[in-house]
């Protein structure tokens, strides 16, 4: 490596010398015609023409010393800079042709989506109905702590079931719900408005920096996609305290998750699943299949 | 990490028991489950030499796939108490190093290996039990993997396990999980029901080798019964009977 590292600086110097050498031909005399300067111009040029040879010769010599590498040097991404290129070898007009037609469809999809998301209305938050009638806006979303705090104190909940309130994004909550030993749930508060609810196993660690990662079993994850419909059905913006409420009284049948058989077909398993669906007015167990039959 | 519980799966006369495992594995298949590798649990026994005054003891030490980086041992003093350890994978080495106060009984080393099985959160291994190369009986795990405490989810189990093996599957909870003794804060034994307890790795530990010590008291008996002291390997088919026995006991 120290010999390659030589050359190239010798290369390197021979290179600016010539440069140097070319440079002081292109500028010439003083164009005063003395022949002082003139010779002096021939002088210089030789003394620079005898420096050039003589490290050409030095450059040779180097590069008759280099060895043959044994293996080809590695060079990282450099490599690719030698590469064919010529496109007919390099099958990049298919994948264009591809991805062209990908953009394509993403641009008519996001259109699509777009008018559809127009039309319907899917933010709870905010609340379009009190601008049209001139009510006043609900308050919902911006209850002050205290009031959450009470609302949970005050849902009556079954000896099996747990509640732990923190509130790690300021002033909003996050209650973590363990019922028994079959589940654990973090519910999302925005205000007194549930934003989301993850459900996760009895031997799952739910922590409050990973509160939206999915549960490794596939029935908790099936449970909590009912979760979030419930949440959904359950929401309320003129009586959120109440929604709140029926919610957690929802999620609080889960305890018998694995010991009631669905109610329709009598059986405890279908599809390698048990009855994860919860009627939301009867709460009643059914498998997700048999729940509209 | 969820519940297990362990079925022994009587032989119909005339049938050979990788037959058997066969069809059980097309069953599942086709019930939709997904075929996941292999498992193996193997159980070797050590016993103490005797010293003047002590028992003799035994230490069975176990290895399941499921937990492949530890070693399982159980401490068993003949009086039905039993004081059981998890260790590293290197506990086998320290066990090879005691040979002066532990020896190792390798005609009675015994194994239960096959297929695994995933259906939704149910894991399913069909193991066949070979002592010294010589099939014993066929022996089904069931897990149910989101789910820790056996009273909440034995009906289902049970429901998965009478579905695909096609046999009558007693109501009541697996023997092993009523019949448990542990110490009392005043040191007395008593009776202690497991099955609302949080289930732990070395219950499923502590019921292979039940099963497996089984499966060995009857090679005893039939030594004994033969004409020739050394009669353990009989014929392929003679196990129907070993699993008869370890059916009436659950």
């Amino acid at each position: 490596m120290d010999k390659l590292n030589l050359t190239l600086t010798a290369v390197k110097n021979l290179r600016s010398n010539v440069r140097q050498c070319f440079e002081h031909l292109a500028d010439g005399t003083d164009g005063e015609g003395v022949e002082e300067s003139r010779n002096k111009f021939v002088h210089d040029f030789q003394d620079r023409f005898g420096a050039i040879n003589s490290q050409l010769r030095e450059v040779e010599q180097l590069i008759n010393g280099l060895q043959v590498p044994p293996t080809a040097y590695h060079l990282g991404n450099t490599t690719f800079l030698a590469q064919e290129t010529s496109q007919d070898r390099q099958a990049l007009y298919p994948q264009l042709v591809n991805s062209y037609k990908w953009i394509d469809k993403v641009h008519d999809h996001s259109f699509l989506a777009f008018n559809n998301l127009n039309q319907n209305t899917l933010r709870r938050s905010y609340n379009y109905c009190s601008q049209k009638r001139q009510r006043l806006p609900f308050s919902s979303f911006n209850n002050d702590p205290d009031h959450i705090d009470k609302l949970l104190s005050e849902i009556n909940h079954p000896p099996h079931t747990s509640y732990n309130v923190f509130r790690p994004f300021g002033s909003n909550a996050v209650a973590i719900v363990t019922i028994s030993n079959v589940l654990k749930a973090a519910i999302v508060f925005k205000g007194v408005l549930i934003e989301w609810v993850t459900i996760k196993g009895y031997d799952e660690t739910l922590e409050h920096d990973d509160l939206w990662a999915e549960s490794r079993y596939e029935v908790f994850r099936k449970v909590q996609e009912h979760a979030h419909s419930a949440m959904l059905h359950f929401f309320s913006p003129t009586l959120p305290d109440l929604a709140v409420k029926s919610y957690v009284t929802w999620l609080n049948s889960h305890i018998k998750l694995f010991l009631e058989p669905c109610k329709r077909c009598n059986k405890y398993i279908a599809n390698g699943l048990p009855p994860t669906w919860r009627d939301l007015r009867t709460l009643e167990p059914f498998h997700e299949e048999c729940r509209n039959s | 990490m969820g519940v297990t519980v362990l079925q022994p799966y009587p032989l119909p006369e005339g049938k050979s028991g990788a037959h058997i495992i066969d069809h059980l594995g097309k069953r599942l298949l086709s019930l939709g489950a997904t075929h996941a590798g292999q498992f193996l649990v193997d159980c070797e026994t050590f016993i103490s030499t005797p010293q003047h005054g002590t028992p003799t003891r035994a230490v069975h030490v176990l290895h399941d796939s499921e937990f492949p980086a530890s070693t399982f041992s159980i401490i068993d003093n003949g009086t039905g108490k039993q004081v059981a350890l998890v260790a590293d994978a290197i506990f086998d080495l320290l066990m090879l190093k005691m040979t002066s106060t532990f020896t190792s009984k390798k005609q009675t080393k015994i194994e239960s290996r096959g297929a695994r099985f995933e259906y939704g959160d149910f894991v399913i291994k069909l193991g066949s039990v070979t002592m010294m190369e010589h099939f014993k009986g066929i022996l089904i795990e069931i897990e149910y993997r989101p789910c820790i405490t056996l009273s909440y989810c034995w009906e289902m189990i049970r429901e998965m396990l009478q579905g695909f093996l096609g046999i009558n599957v007693a109501k009541e909870y697996p023997t092993y999980f009523t019949t448990q003794t542990i110490m009392n804060a005043m040191g007395q034994q008593q009776l202690h029901a497991k099955q609302n307890d949080l289930y732990e790795p070395m219950d499923t530990v502590k019921q292979y080798l039940e099963h497996f010590t089984n499966y060995r008291k009857h090679v005893q008996l039939h030594g004994g019964l033969g004409s020739s002291g050394l009669s353990v390997n009989g014929p392929v088919l003679m196990p129907s009977t070993v699993v008869g026995v370890g059916m009436g006991r659950s």
